[in-house]
């Protein structure tokens, strides 16, 4: 939530109908951001749909109208191929036009597939190359503590990107350095590119992972606007450690074409075919889009 | 004591302490090689809240700069080249030059200078493939003060950057009075017989050799660049269409480095024959360097005989 000046605070508005419909209309947005597009990440942005609602109406603090304000709370969406998530929750609190959002992966677009700090106002590090994030998540954290500001440095990572060496190098380092300030979120959906984590390379025991890392972890049922609350604000009071948030999620949520499927992590649509089944498969219909 | 009876990373090490003491933005981060880079105890003793050992974690090193330069920060991170340039190449390439971050990645024991290290330390291509990389300035100084005054510039200057740091005491070429900008050659010598172009750990050869062919009647126009890139091409071009022919040496691969980056100025600008002085497409090894330039023809006396001939004078 936000204000527009220095004594900008969370400003809890939360109304599970208003949230609920939230949601519907965000998952509406993004299938047809992507499907316009012709392709796109689907599956890994439908599952964050609560996570980045939660942070960005009941969590962070923020101004839509400074988006490089020094005492905002920061998100790094590591799994940056999540962007239209991203951009649907800065359009929609006001960082940039929503007539934007029609405009994802288009020619001289501003809204590339992969989260961009260059060309998105609200976006706070470009990513991509999976694994990165986490370590550039730990490197805001650690200027914060420097500078001796209160604010923390949310960062999301999936659960496919955990095969990435570097998140256990910024792991170490996080624990060591007591970065509490930073929250990281496990998008842990249970897919990735090739088919389940258990079977492409199992993740399991996450948790005692992370742990075993000298991390706080905490796990939430990644679609329960209450639990997200709790476990977000709980981690946030967390001192001494960096946390963990293993949040279980459901790839591909709320559109049947892709929920929990092998193969939603990307789609294509070269055809009206296509374009209309993905929406068709939605559960959440007949959205105004704001484009 | 004058800056050249001191080994450079030493120098290094005390600029980074000026530049603290004027801006505390600026810090110094290392992956565990901080003895082998001058920062410990040199750095860490006076400024221990400036300096951040990240162990052996060079990748996270790397993002982790850019976070920290995104909030503002001065981030020097330092580690030997190999790890500086090609075990990073992606967080590089993503996070700092395509996300626009302001990191400064010093790569230490370049090419030769790696020595007792061998074959898996000793890397000779980072000028090159730093160079390949968009949004990017590569600088190699030559001696003590230049390296002071490309540290300075560096730490004033929004600009992701990748220095080469050699670790060790270096002939002099320049004195206090040296400036450094991106944009410029140094012409160290004036002649109109051949142009001899050098960059970093070589420049000092070349100085001698120049001084050598003097003697001989051959009058070196001696160009050092301590920026790869960017890349002066306006005083190369000038300088070929002078001399009519070209030699380049660097402590690097013939292939994408100094070398490279004449030919592609010259065969567009001004057709000029060039010779490519450095290592011929191959792998270090445990060796001397004076092992090694013979082995590989880059040495002093390879060097000149290299200028007698693109000079027409090989019987002087």
């Amino acid at each position: 939530m936000y204000g527009d000046g220095k004594d900008i605070d969370v400003k809890d508005t939360f109304e599970r109908v208003e949230f609920d419909r939230l949601a519907g209309e965000w998952r509406y947005v993004i299938t047809d951001m992507i499907c316009r597009a012709g392709s796109g990440h689907l599956g890994g942005a439908l599952s964050l749909v609560e996570v980045v609602l939660t942070l960005y109406k009941r969590v962070m603090r923020y101004d839509p109208a400074n988006p490089k304000w020094e005492d905002r709370d920061r998100l790094v969406l590591s799994k940056g191929h999540a962007a239209p998530v991203l951009y649907v929750a800065l359009a929609y609190e006001g960082f940039f036009p929503k007539d934007w959002l029609g405009t994802l992966n288009a020619d001289g677009t501003k809204l590339p597939s992969h989260a961009d700090e260059r060309f998105v106002p609200g976006v706070d590090m470009t990513t991509g190359s999976l694994g990165q994030g986490l370590s550039c998540a730990c490197g805001a954290a650690l200027a914060a503590k420097m500078d001796g500001k209160p604010h923390t440095v949310f960062c999301i990572i999936g659960d496919g990107e955990s095969n990435e060496g570097q998140n256990w190098e910024a792991g170490m380092f996080a624990a060591h350095n007591n970065l509490d300030n930073l929250v990281a979120i496990c998008d842990y959906n249970k897919l990735q590119i090739d088919g389940f984590t258990e079977d492409v390379l199992d993740l399991e025991p996450l948790a005692d992972k992370w742990r075993a890392f000298g991390w706080e972890v905490m796990e939430v049922d990644g679609h329960d606007w209450d639990a997200l609350y709790e476990t977000l604000t709980a981690a946030q009071a967390v001192t001494g450690r960096p946390t963990m948030i293993l949040a279980h999620t459901i790839k591909g949520k709320g559109n049947l074409a892709v929920e929990n499927r092998p193969g939603s992590h990307n789609i294509k649509i070269p055809d009206q075919a296509a374009y209309e089944k993905y929406m068709n498969a939605l559960a959440v219909q007949n959205c105004t889009l704001p484009y | 004591m004058a800056l050249h009876d001191q080994e450079m990373r030493f120098v290094y090490a005390e600029t980074l302490n000026e530049l603290m003491a004027e801006n505390p933005k600026v810090l110094c981060l290392e992956a565990d090689l901080s003895k082998a880079t001058g920062t410990n105890p040199r750095v860490i003793e006076p400024n221990p809240s400036h300096f951040v050992n990240f162990g052996v974690a060079e990748a996270n090193m790397v993002s982790a700069a850019a976070g920290l330069a995104s909030e503002g920060k001065i981030p020097f991170a330092a580690t030997f080249t190999c790890f500086a340039s090609r075990r990073v190449y992606d967080q590089i390439t993503i996070s700092v030059a395509y996300a626009n971050n302001n990191v400064k990645i010093v790569g230490t024991s370049p090419g030769v200078t790696a020595g007792p290290n061998g074959g898996t330390h000793m890397c000779f291509q980072d000028l090159a493939i730093m160079r390949a990389m968009p949004n990017m300035h590569v600088y190699s100084p030559c001696d003590a003060y230049e390296l002071q005054a490309v540290v300075r510039y560096m730490a004033t200057t929004e600009q992701p950057t990748y220095m080469q740091l050699v670790r060790g005491q270096v002939g002099a070429v320049f004195d206090e009075s040296v400036t450094f900008s991106p944009d410029r050659a140094a012409k160290l010598r004036d002649g109109s017989d051949v142009t001899l172009v050098s960059t970093g750990y070589m420049t000092q050869f070349a100085v001698g050799v120049a001084e050598t062919l003097a003697a001989e009647g051959i009058a070196v126009d001696l160009l050092h660049y301590p920026s790869v890139k960017p890349f002066d091409a306006d005083t190369l071009v000038a300088s070929a269409s002078k001399t009519g022919g070209v030699v380049t040496v660097e402590n690097q691969n013939i292939v994408g480095g100094l070398g490279g980056a004449v030919c592609e100025v010259l065969s567009e600008q001004c057709p000029t024959r060039v010779k490519r002085l450095g290592v011929p497409d191959q792998f270090g090894e445990v060796a001397s360097e004076d092992y090694l330039f013979e082995k590989h023809g880059f040495g002093p006396a390879h060097i000149a005989a290299a200028c007698r001939e693109l000079a027409g004078k090989e019987n002087a």
